[in-house]
Protein backbone atom coordinates (compact mmCIF):
# COMPACT_ATOMS: atom_id res chain seq x y z
CA UNK A 1 0.00 0.00 0.00
CA UNK A 2 1.19 3.31 -0.94
CA UNK A 3 2.00 6.14 1.72
CA UNK A 4 -0.95 7.84 0.48
CA UNK A 5 -3.33 4.95 0.88
CA UNK A 6 -2.44 4.46 4.15
CA UNK A 7 -3.20 7.62 5.41
CA UNK A 8 -6.53 7.74 3.50
CA UNK A 9 -7.26 4.02 5.56
CA UNK A 10 -5.82 5.87 8.79
CA UNK A 11 -8.52 8.80 8.76
CA UNK A 12 -11.06 7.07 7.62
CA UNK A 13 -10.69 4.85 10.71
CA UNK A 14 -10.56 7.73 13.03
CA UNK A 15 -13.82 9.01 11.63
CA UNK A 16 -15.50 5.42 12.10
CA UNK A 17 -14.55 5.39 15.83
CA UNK A 18 -15.73 9.37 16.40
CA UNK A 19 -18.99 8.44 14.81
CA UNK A 20 -19.35 5.02 16.77
CA UNK A 21 -18.55 6.97 20.11
CA UNK A 22 -20.84 9.53 19.49
CA UNK A 23 -23.47 7.38 18.15
CA UNK A 24 -23.35 4.92 21.30
CA UNK A 25 -22.95 7.98 24.16
CA UNK A 26 -26.12 9.81 22.45
CA UNK A 27 -27.86 6.60 22.83
CA UNK A 28 -26.76 6.39 26.69
CA UNK A 29 -27.42 9.86 27.30
CA UNK A 30 -30.90 10.09 25.32
CA UNK A 31 -32.90 8.70 27.98
CA UNK A 32 -31.44 10.76 31.01
CA UNK A 33 -32.30 13.67 29.07
CA UNK A 34 -35.34 13.21 28.13
CA UNK A 35 -36.00 12.35 31.62
CA UNK A 36 -34.12 15.04 33.15
CA UNK A 37 -36.62 17.88 30.35
CA UNK A 38 -39.64 15.94 31.11
CA UNK A 39 -39.05 16.77 34.89
CA UNK A 40 -38.27 19.89 34.37
CA UNK A 41 -41.09 20.53 32.50
CA UNK A 42 -43.82 19.35 35.75
CA UNK A 43 -41.88 21.93 37.66
CA UNK A 44 -40.26 22.30 41.65
CA UNK A 45 -39.33 18.63 42.84
CA UNK A 46 -40.69 16.77 46.11
CA UNK A 47 -43.75 18.53 45.52
CA UNK A 48 -46.91 17.06 43.81
CA UNK A 49 -48.27 18.69 40.79
CA UNK A 50 -51.96 17.72 39.67
CA UNK A 51 -52.92 17.65 36.06
CA UNK A 52 -56.28 19.06 33.80
CA UNK A 53 -58.11 16.62 31.81
CA UNK A 54 -56.32 17.38 28.73
CA UNK A 55 -58.16 18.79 25.71
CA UNK A 56 -57.03 20.72 22.45
CA UNK A 57 -55.53 23.03 24.34
CA UNK A 58 -52.73 20.43 26.36
CA UNK A 59 -49.60 20.87 24.64
CA UNK A 60 -47.15 19.57 27.16
CA UNK A 61 -47.25 16.19 26.30
CA UNK A 62 -47.88 14.54 22.99
CA UNK A 63 -50.45 12.32 22.57
CA UNK A 64 -52.37 13.06 26.17
CA UNK A 65 -55.47 10.71 26.66
CA UNK A 66 -58.65 13.45 27.34
CA UNK A 67 -60.26 10.60 29.41
CA UNK A 68 -57.40 10.19 32.33
CA UNK A 69 -56.18 12.51 34.72
CA UNK A 70 -52.70 12.55 35.77
CA UNK A 71 -50.95 13.57 38.90
CA UNK A 72 -46.96 13.48 39.23
CA UNK A 73 -44.41 14.24 41.81
CA UNK A 74 -40.58 14.54 40.39
CA UNK A 75 -38.26 13.95 42.75
CA UNK A 76 -35.20 14.39 44.18
CA UNK A 77 -33.93 11.90 47.29
CA UNK A 78 -30.47 13.89 47.53
CA UNK A 79 -31.75 15.62 50.54
CA UNK A 80 -33.51 12.37 51.87
CA UNK A 81 -36.29 9.95 51.38
CA UNK A 82 -39.81 10.66 49.89
CA UNK A 83 -43.06 10.22 51.43
CA UNK A 84 -46.02 10.08 49.17
CA UNK A 85 -49.32 9.80 50.45
CA UNK A 86 -52.54 9.39 47.86
CA UNK A 87 -55.93 8.60 48.44
CA UNK A 88 -57.37 5.26 46.31
CA UNK A 89 -59.16 5.92 43.75
CA UNK A 90 -62.02 2.46 43.40
CA UNK A 91 -64.48 3.68 41.23
CA UNK A 92 -62.35 3.20 37.64
CA UNK A 93 -58.80 2.41 36.74
CA UNK A 94 -56.18 4.21 39.09
CA UNK A 95 -52.76 3.61 39.27
CA UNK A 96 -49.37 4.65 40.77
CA UNK A 97 -45.94 4.34 39.30
CA UNK A 98 -42.40 5.27 39.18
CA UNK A 99 -40.19 5.68 37.08
CA UNK A 100 -36.30 6.96 37.31
CA UNK A 101 -34.26 8.92 35.58
CA UNK A 102 -32.94 6.40 32.92
CA UNK A 103 -36.57 6.46 32.00
CA UNK A 104 -37.08 3.05 33.38
CA UNK A 105 -41.11 1.68 35.33
CA UNK A 106 -39.52 0.13 38.35
CA UNK A 107 -42.98 0.13 40.36
CA UNK A 108 -46.63 0.28 39.22
CA UNK A 109 -49.95 -0.86 41.36
CA UNK A 110 -53.59 -0.42 40.70
CA UNK A 111 -56.74 0.20 42.39
CA UNK A 112 -57.30 -3.87 42.36
CA UNK A 113 -53.83 -4.19 43.70
CA UNK A 114 -54.42 -1.54 46.45
CA UNK A 115 -57.72 -2.59 48.72
CA UNK A 116 -56.90 0.17 51.40
CA UNK A 117 -58.66 3.52 51.09
CA UNK A 118 -55.48 4.81 50.85
CA UNK A 119 -51.34 4.32 50.06
CA UNK A 120 -48.53 5.67 51.74
CA UNK A 121 -44.80 5.23 49.53
CA UNK A 122 -41.83 5.64 51.16
CA UNK A 123 -39.04 6.32 47.68
CA UNK A 124 -35.16 5.77 49.10
CA UNK A 125 -32.28 5.38 47.17
CA UNK A 126 -29.27 3.30 48.08
CA UNK A 127 -27.78 3.42 51.13
CA UNK A 128 -30.00 5.68 52.24
CA UNK A 129 -31.50 4.77 55.86
CA UNK A 130 -35.93 4.72 55.83
CA UNK A 131 -37.43 7.20 58.26
CA UNK A 132 -39.13 6.07 61.34
CA UNK A 133 -42.62 4.65 60.15
CA UNK A 134 -45.82 4.35 62.36
CA UNK A 135 -46.46 0.50 62.17
CA UNK A 136 -50.06 0.86 61.61
CA UNK A 137 -50.07 2.48 58.15
CA UNK A 138 -50.33 0.60 54.84
CA UNK A 139 -47.06 1.12 53.23
CA UNK A 140 -44.62 0.27 50.38
CA UNK A 141 -40.96 1.00 50.63
CA UNK A 142 -39.31 1.44 47.17
CA UNK A 143 -35.88 1.29 46.10
CA UNK A 144 -35.37 4.35 43.66
CA UNK A 145 -32.20 3.10 41.31
CA UNK A 146 -31.51 7.01 40.58
CA UNK A 147 -31.71 9.92 42.68
CA UNK A 148 -34.30 12.13 40.66
CA UNK A 149 -37.40 10.38 39.00
CA UNK A 150 -41.00 10.65 38.99
CA UNK A 151 -44.05 9.16 40.88
CA UNK A 152 -47.36 9.34 38.33
CA UNK A 153 -50.94 8.98 39.54
CA UNK A 154 -53.25 8.12 36.58
CA UNK A 155 -57.27 8.01 37.03
CA UNK A 156 -59.67 7.07 34.23
CA UNK A 157 -62.57 9.68 33.62
CA UNK A 158 -65.02 6.81 33.09
CA UNK A 159 -67.69 8.98 33.24
CA UNK A 160 -68.02 12.80 33.48
CA UNK A 161 -70.06 12.87 36.78
CA UNK A 162 -67.09 11.42 38.57
CA UNK A 163 -64.43 14.01 37.37
CA UNK A 164 -64.79 16.08 40.55
CA UNK A 165 -64.92 13.30 42.95
CA UNK A 166 -61.53 12.13 40.44
CA UNK A 167 -60.01 15.38 41.02
CA UNK A 168 -60.55 15.95 44.58
CA UNK A 169 -59.29 13.05 45.33
CA UNK A 170 -56.03 13.58 43.25
CA UNK A 171 -55.65 16.78 44.59
CA UNK A 172 -55.42 15.41 48.66
CA UNK A 173 -51.96 13.66 47.03
CA UNK A 174 -48.73 14.75 48.74
CA UNK A 175 -45.23 14.20 48.05
CA UNK A 176 -42.43 15.89 50.06
CA UNK A 177 -38.83 14.84 52.00
CA UNK A 178 -38.58 13.40 54.95
CA UNK A 179 -35.72 13.02 57.83
CA UNK A 180 -33.96 9.84 57.61
CA UNK A 181 -33.50 7.78 60.77
CA UNK A 182 -30.47 7.63 62.30
CA UNK A 183 -28.63 4.65 61.10
CA UNK A 184 -28.81 2.14 63.89
CA UNK A 185 -24.70 1.07 64.84
CA UNK B 1 -2.02 23.30 10.05
CA UNK B 2 -2.72 20.57 7.12
CA UNK B 3 -3.18 18.22 9.72
CA UNK B 4 -5.11 20.14 11.74
CA UNK B 5 -7.92 20.65 9.21
CA UNK B 6 -8.17 16.90 8.69
CA UNK B 7 -8.52 16.18 11.98
CA UNK B 8 -11.43 18.67 12.15
CA UNK B 9 -12.78 17.17 9.31
CA UNK B 10 -12.60 13.47 10.98
CA UNK B 11 -14.17 14.89 14.32
CA UNK B 12 -17.28 17.10 12.13
CA UNK B 13 -17.76 13.51 9.60
CA UNK B 14 -17.51 11.46 12.74
CA UNK B 15 -20.03 13.37 14.77
CA UNK B 16 -22.70 14.08 11.90
CA UNK B 17 -22.05 10.31 11.34
CA UNK B 18 -22.87 9.40 14.50
CA UNK B 19 -25.80 11.38 15.05
CA UNK B 20 -27.47 10.35 11.77
CA UNK B 21 -26.92 6.66 13.41
CA UNK B 22 -28.56 7.67 16.18
CA UNK B 23 -31.50 9.42 14.36
CA UNK B 24 -31.91 6.21 12.16
CA UNK B 25 -32.01 3.97 14.92
CA UNK B 26 -34.36 6.17 17.29
CA UNK B 27 -36.95 7.53 14.67
CA UNK B 28 -37.24 4.54 12.17
CA UNK B 29 -39.95 1.78 13.67
CA UNK B 30 -41.41 3.73 16.65
CA UNK B 31 -40.65 2.24 19.78
CA UNK B 32 -39.73 -1.14 18.28
CA UNK B 33 -40.72 -4.73 19.14
CA UNK B 34 -44.01 -3.48 16.87
CA UNK B 35 -46.88 -6.03 16.26
CA UNK B 36 -49.53 -5.53 14.19
CA UNK B 37 -53.11 -6.22 14.26
CA UNK B 38 -54.88 -5.13 11.43
CA UNK B 39 -54.81 -1.56 11.15
CA UNK B 40 -53.67 -1.57 15.12
CA UNK B 41 -50.07 -1.44 15.84
CA UNK B 42 -48.56 -1.52 19.17
CA UNK B 43 -44.91 -2.32 20.61
CA UNK B 44 -43.89 -4.87 22.86
CA UNK B 45 -41.24 -3.23 24.76
CA UNK B 46 -43.03 0.19 26.72
CA UNK B 47 -42.06 -0.02 30.26
CA UNK B 48 -40.30 -3.86 30.51
CA UNK B 49 -37.28 -4.26 31.55
CA UNK B 50 -36.12 -2.32 28.65
CA UNK B 51 -32.50 -4.00 29.34
CA UNK B 52 -30.80 -2.94 26.10
CA UNK B 53 -29.81 0.98 25.79
CA UNK B 54 -31.54 0.82 22.01
CA UNK B 55 -35.27 -0.14 23.20
CA UNK B 56 -34.44 2.55 25.69
CA UNK B 57 -33.81 5.19 23.74
CA UNK B 58 -36.98 4.65 21.58
CA UNK B 59 -39.34 4.27 24.42
CA UNK B 60 -38.23 7.51 25.38
CA UNK B 61 -38.97 9.42 22.42
CA UNK B 62 -42.06 7.89 22.02
CA UNK B 63 -43.56 5.93 24.80
CA UNK B 64 -42.12 8.22 27.75
CA UNK B 65 -43.95 6.94 30.99
CA UNK B 66 -45.76 4.28 29.53
CA UNK B 67 -46.71 0.93 31.45
CA UNK B 68 -45.69 -2.41 30.74
CA UNK B 69 -48.61 -4.11 28.85
CA UNK B 70 -50.42 -5.93 31.57
CA UNK B 71 -51.13 -2.52 32.98
CA UNK B 72 -52.23 -0.83 30.03
CA UNK B 73 -51.69 -1.63 26.11
CA UNK B 74 -51.50 1.60 23.52
CA UNK B 75 -52.47 0.46 19.65
CA UNK B 76 -52.41 3.14 17.15
CA UNK B 77 -53.69 3.37 13.59
CA UNK B 78 -52.71 5.63 10.84
CA UNK B 79 -54.13 3.83 8.11
CA UNK B 80 -58.00 2.38 7.82
CA UNK B 81 -57.88 -1.56 7.09
CA UNK B 82 -57.01 -1.39 3.24
CA UNK B 83 -53.98 0.41 4.75
CA UNK B 84 -54.83 3.99 3.31
CA UNK B 85 -53.65 6.72 5.78
CA UNK B 86 -56.37 8.25 7.35
CA UNK B 87 -58.04 11.49 6.19
CA UNK B 88 -59.72 14.10 7.56
CA UNK B 89 -61.82 14.42 4.85
CA UNK B 90 -62.87 11.35 4.79
CA UNK B 91 -65.75 9.33 6.89
CA UNK B 92 -64.70 5.89 8.29
CA UNK B 93 -66.16 3.31 10.69
CA UNK B 94 -65.12 1.52 13.39
CA UNK B 95 -67.27 -1.62 13.81
CA UNK B 96 -66.51 -4.37 17.17
CA UNK B 97 -67.24 -5.57 20.19
CA UNK B 98 -65.81 -4.42 23.26
CA UNK B 99 -61.90 -5.51 22.77
CA UNK B 100 -61.01 -7.82 26.45
CA UNK B 101 -60.06 -5.76 28.61
CA UNK B 102 -61.51 -3.88 32.45
CA UNK B 103 -61.69 -0.40 30.34
CA UNK B 104 -61.15 1.17 26.70
CA UNK B 105 -60.79 4.38 24.68
CA UNK B 106 -60.03 5.16 21.31
CA UNK B 107 -58.58 8.67 20.94
CA UNK B 108 -57.99 10.71 17.72
CA UNK B 109 -55.05 12.99 17.60
CA UNK B 110 -53.93 15.12 14.76
CA UNK B 111 -50.46 14.70 12.51
CA UNK B 112 -48.91 17.32 15.39
CA UNK B 113 -49.93 14.03 17.77
CA UNK B 114 -52.26 16.80 19.83
CA UNK B 115 -55.92 16.61 20.52
CA UNK B 116 -57.64 18.10 17.56
CA UNK B 117 -60.02 21.03 18.46
CA UNK B 118 -63.43 20.95 17.87
CA UNK B 119 -66.68 22.12 18.75
CA UNK B 120 -68.07 19.98 20.79
CA UNK B 121 -64.97 18.87 22.84
CA UNK B 122 -65.14 15.51 21.96
CA UNK B 123 -61.74 13.54 22.06
CA UNK B 124 -62.70 10.22 22.19
CA UNK B 125 -65.22 6.94 22.64
CA UNK B 126 -64.95 4.78 25.49
CA UNK B 127 -66.36 1.56 27.10
CA UNK B 128 -68.18 4.15 28.93
CA UNK B 129 -69.30 6.40 27.16
CA UNK B 130 -70.57 4.46 23.57
CA UNK B 131 -74.00 3.25 22.42
CA UNK B 132 -74.00 -0.38 22.02
CA UNK B 133 -76.57 -2.67 19.83
CA UNK B 134 -78.62 -5.19 22.18
CA UNK B 135 -75.87 -8.15 21.02
CA UNK B 136 -73.07 -6.34 22.65
CA UNK B 137 -71.87 -4.78 18.95
CA UNK B 138 -71.16 -0.92 18.66
CA UNK B 139 -70.06 0.81 15.48
CA UNK B 140 -68.66 4.59 15.54
CA UNK B 141 -68.59 7.41 12.97
CA UNK B 142 -65.11 8.65 13.01
CA UNK B 143 -64.40 12.17 11.21
CA UNK B 144 -67.42 13.83 9.27
CA UNK B 145 -70.22 15.79 10.38
CA UNK B 146 -72.36 15.60 13.82
CA UNK B 147 -75.26 13.45 12.62
CA UNK B 148 -77.56 14.19 15.00
CA UNK B 149 -78.61 18.31 14.53
CA UNK B 150 -79.55 18.89 18.36
CA UNK B 151 -77.46 16.07 20.60
CA UNK B 152 -73.86 15.08 20.29
CA UNK B 153 -74.00 11.57 19.35
CA UNK B 154 -72.23 9.29 21.47
CA UNK B 155 -70.27 7.27 18.82
CA UNK B 156 -68.92 9.84 16.99
CA UNK B 157 -65.32 10.98 16.74
CA UNK B 158 -64.41 14.38 15.06
CA UNK B 159 -61.36 14.24 13.33
CA UNK B 160 -60.48 18.08 11.58
CA UNK B 161 -59.80 18.20 7.99
CA UNK B 162 -56.15 16.60 7.81
CA UNK B 163 -54.71 13.65 8.24
CA UNK B 164 -54.84 11.75 11.77
CA UNK B 165 -54.00 8.79 13.65
CA UNK B 166 -56.26 6.95 16.43
CA UNK B 167 -55.08 5.64 19.63
CA UNK B 168 -57.01 2.26 20.95
CA UNK B 169 -55.95 2.25 24.59
CA UNK B 170 -56.73 -0.93 27.06
CA UNK B 171 -57.23 -0.64 30.84
CA UNK B 172 -55.58 -4.08 32.55
CA UNK B 173 -56.09 -6.01 29.13
CA UNK B 174 -57.12 -9.67 29.35
CA UNK B 175 -54.39 -12.24 30.16
CA UNK B 176 -54.49 -13.64 26.55
CA UNK B 177 -54.44 -9.88 25.04
CA UNK B 178 -51.27 -9.21 27.08
CA UNK B 179 -50.05 -12.37 26.22
CA UNK B 180 -50.45 -11.83 22.56
CA UNK B 181 -51.16 -8.12 21.40
CA UNK B 182 -51.17 -9.05 17.83
CA UNK B 183 -53.31 -11.97 18.29
CA UNK B 184 -56.47 -9.84 20.05
CA UNK B 185 -60.24 -9.47 18.59
CA UNK B 186 -60.19 -5.28 17.84
CA UNK B 187 -62.63 -3.39 15.96
CA UNK B 188 -61.93 -3.09 12.44
CA UNK B 189 -61.37 0.84 11.00
CA UNK B 190 -62.86 0.71 7.21
CA UNK B 191 -63.50 3.75 5.14
CA UNK B 192 -66.50 4.70 4.38
CA UNK B 193 -66.58 7.62 1.96
CA UNK B 194 -64.67 10.38 0.54
CA UNK B 195 -65.64 13.82 -0.82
Amino acid sequence: MSERAQEWVFWIAATILVAMIVHLGTIYLLPRVVMMRALDRIGAVNTMHVGKRPTAASRAIVRPSPDIVYATCPYDLSKGPLRVTAPVIHTSYWSVSAFDANTNNFFVKNDQQTPTDSIELVVVKHGQAWPKLDAAVERVILFSPSEKGLILFRAVVDDDKHLPAIETALHQARCGTVASAPKLR
Amino acid sequence: MHVALKIAGVVVAGVSLGLAATWVVTSRGGMGGSVADGPWKTSLVTGSSQSDPYTRARVALHGLLALKRDETIYYTATTDNEDHPLDGHCVYEIRGRDPSARWWSITAYGDDDYLIPNDEDLYSVSASSIGRAQNGTFHIQVGGLNVHQNKVDANWIPTGTKSFSLTLRLYNPGPDVALDPADAVLPSLKKVSCP
